[in-house]
């Protein structure tokens, strides 16, 4: 067994006792991980992407800083100018003083606290395909803490509920935050999730496990905001499943990581589910970012719409497979997937894959990918007006990226991460007003 | 103002432009017509910096500057606008707020203060009430689903607020409704002044019917091939253009 393995094994035998929940659970989910060991390169799914880097790393449980620099972080690094309740966690732990549940009809806590009153612990992982995710199973063996974000039937939330997850990494060992997040919406509720994971410092290993049930004719909009330190290891698997007449919109940025792994699930269950997929990376550096998507139609008259773009920098890699399940019998379908990718110099790469595997024959599918350079006569029409070439490439850069950042709701979000990618590009300053 | 002497150039190694020689000078009005393909949108493009396009003869001066040696925002902010036969569409990028940071970079390259978004603003409804647009283009992205002819003014409208001194006009008449014809060449026409010049490229004797040009070209096969006063024009509407060298119509 490799290094990385072991430490995680004396890892878990550490904190056993000290995590919440079924304990005989856990042990099950780190016997089927460990088995199963980490994914390679060999694997199909996992053929862009190698954790090679892990191998001979020590996993370790993360400290816990003390509440007072939590929350001082959390002000430094999360969004300001939100309105609604907020749960903040650091290395995968609750940081109840610098959290606010708010007045708000929805049940929010943390997770530790959810299942020491009675949250039925097997109802986490029942979204996931465990055989297909395997990360998935690592988290329920050493998840600390986590967030259970529920709306009660008929609960409308129009405020965000806004989940910081700070990491600080270690120079030397590789602290593993785990974070597991509950969202549900009820018969006609709504909701708004923010997840951020930010952090700075070192190296460190998030693994996260979001799952969401919308239930009949609810809504939920899902964020998932990823800008942790350059040396961070990101895995996130967020894992949906839609009822009849709901409405998900989720949204998956990634600005930050030096390698990141996402693996989103839907599953389109009855008629009248409604899905909208926005995805954004922008990547520099070294960066790797790989975005595994998939979505099973699995009831007639189910929509689904996803649209993940990509800017490239530096000498970075991005890595997209998006794939469509239409059903046997799951007539009167659509679903539309783009994956459009912006390089910005000839350095990056990107490898982007759809795979549509259809059964029914009353289907509207379309898929599009593509990979770029920006549009040479967009970028004299602007010069020939006067605007200078750093910042016409700046502007249609922009405006590529913004096609997904508009689509935000919530405002402060907008502007930070319209400002973000700003912030990365040359005269980024000058040209906002122009959008 | 404008002087092209011996002007050769090549895209993708084809040669387009055979030693073409045209002056222009402050205050005047030229017309150049000419066959599909003759070089007109070619000439266009590279007097406004096209980089597609190799130039690989001749020279260019500008106001005292070698054009070509100058970058396409340089040329701009120096006075030189093209209106594009083909505008060009950039989703996302506000058509106004384009507007205004050409506007800016140009009075900033002129050492002038730049114009505040009141001011700017005004000067653009002004301008637009003028082009006869509706201020809802005002919020659109540049040219992203405007009509041919809507594209078309929002070039005027753009030149309008620029106030260049070498205007080129590349088939902006194309495509335009009698009406809107009319409001393109008030636009032209309130710009006219002893100080800016333009180059008309054109079909139709139509538009010159409205712009009264001092000179009118034929460029054919790279080359101006005849020169004269308005009543070219009218001589090419009734006879065509076979009459004119017909080796260099056809090479
Ligand atoms: N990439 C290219 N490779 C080869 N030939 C090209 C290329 N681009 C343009 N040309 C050719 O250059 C010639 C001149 O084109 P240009 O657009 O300047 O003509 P024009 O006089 O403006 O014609 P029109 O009246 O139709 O607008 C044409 O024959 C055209 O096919
Ligand atoms: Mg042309």
């Amino acid at each position: 067994m490799s290094a990385v393995l072991d430490s995680l094994r004396s890892a878990w035998t550490e904190a056993s006792p000290t995590l919440p929940g079924d304990g005989a659970r856990r042990a099950r989910a780190l016997e089927e991980f460990l088995a199963a060991g980490l994914p390679t390169v060999r694997e199909e799914d996992w053929k862009y992407t190698s954790l090679k880097r892990l191998d001979n790393r020590t996993a370790t449980l993360p400290v816990m800083p003390d509440a007072t620099a939590g929350g001082a972080l959390a002000e430094r690094l999360g969004v300001q100018g939100l309105d609604g309740p907020r749960l903040v966690f650091v290395n995968g732990h609750f940081v109840p003083s610098a959290s606010d549940a708010g007045d708000t009809r929805l049940e929010i806590g943390s997770l530790g606290a959810a299942l020491a009153a009675g949250f039925p612990h097997d109802r986490l992982g029942s979204v996931i395909d465990l055989q297909r995710y395997r990360f998935a199973q690592l988290n329920a063996a050493l998840f600390a803490d986590g967030a259970v974000v529920r709306a009660p039937r008929g609960v409308v939330e129009p405020r965000p509920v806004y989940l910081l997850f700070l990491t600080l990494g270690d120079e030397d060992a590789l602290p593993i935050v785990q974070p597991r997040i509950w969202i549900e919406a009820e018969a006609g509720a709504e909701l708004t999730v923010i997840e951020h994971h930010t952090g700075e410092r070192g190296d460190a290993l998030s693994n996260v496990v979001t799952e969401a049930v919308a239930h009949d004719n609810s809504r939920i909009t899902h964020f998932r905001v990823q800008e942790q330190a350059p040396a961070h290891i990101h895995i996130a698997g967020l894992n949906i499943r839609l009822e009849r007449d709901a409405r998900v919109h989720s949204h998956n940025i990634d600005f930050g990581g030096g390698l990141v792994r996402n693996d989103l699930h839907a599953r389109l269950v009855a008629p009248g589910a409604e899905l909208t997929l926005d995805g954004l990376y922008f990547t520099g550096g070294t960066q790797h970012v790989d975005n595994h998507t998939r979505v099973d139609h699995l009831a007639p008259q189910t929509r689904s719409t996803e649209d993940y773009r990509g800017v490239l920098d530096g000498q970075s890699r991005a890595v997209f497979n998006g794939k469509v399940l239409v059903a046997e019998d799951a007539q009167k379908i659509e679903a539309h997937q783009s994956n459009p990718n912006l390089l910005l110099n000839r350095r990056c790469e990107v490898d982007t894959k759809p795979e549509l595997e259809i059964y029914a024959d009353d289907v509207k599918c379309s898929h599009g990918a593509t990979v770029g350079q920006l549009d040479t006569t967009a970028l004299f029409y602007l010069r020939s007006r006067g605007i200078d070439a750093d910042t016409a490439r700046s502007l249609l850069t922009f405006a590529f990226a913004n096609d997904v950042i508009g689509r935000i709701g919530v405002e402060p979000l907008r502007e930070r991460l319209a400002a973000q990618v700003l912030g990365r590009l040359p005269e980024g300053e000058s040209i906002r007003e122009l959008t | 103002m404008l002087k092209i002497s011996n002007l050769h150039a090549t895209i993708d190694g084809k040669e387009i432009l055979r030693g073409l020689d045209l002056e222009v000078r402050a205050g005047e009005v030229h017309a150049i017509m000419g066959p599909n393909g003759s070089g007109k949108s070619t000439l266009a493009q590279v007097l406004a910096g096209r980089d597609t396009y190799e130039v690989t003869g001749g020279s260019v001066e500008y106001l005292g500057h070698d054009l070509l040696e100058l970058e396409p925002e340089e040329r701009a902010r120096k006075g030189v606008f093209l209106a594009f036969q083909y505008p060009v569409e950039i989703p996302g990028v506000n058509n106004v707020y384009m507007l205004k940071a050409a506007l800016n970079a140009r009075l900033k390259a002129a050492g002038d203060e730049e114009m505040d978004a009141m001011a700017f603003m005004k000067l653009v409804r002004e301008k637009m009430k003028l082009m006869q647009m509706d201020p809802s283009f005002l919020h659109r992205a540049v040219n992203e689903g405007f009509s041919g002819g809507e594209k078309k003014r929002n070039e005027i409208l753009q030149m309008a607020v620029l106030e260049p001194k070498l205007a080129v006009l590349d088939e902006t008449d194309s495509g335009l409704d009698i009406d809107a014809l009319k409001v393109v060449a008030e636009g032209v026409n309130s710009l006219r002044s002893p100080d800016r010049a333009m180059v008309l490229v054109t079909h139709y004797q139509r538009l010159l019917d409205y712009i009264e040009p001092d000179y009118v070209h034929v460029l054919s096969g790279g080359r101006i091939v005849r020169s004269g006063d308005k009543s070219l024009a009218l001589e090419l509407e009734a006879r065509g253009y076979d009459w004119l060298q017909p080796e260099a119509v056809n090479a």
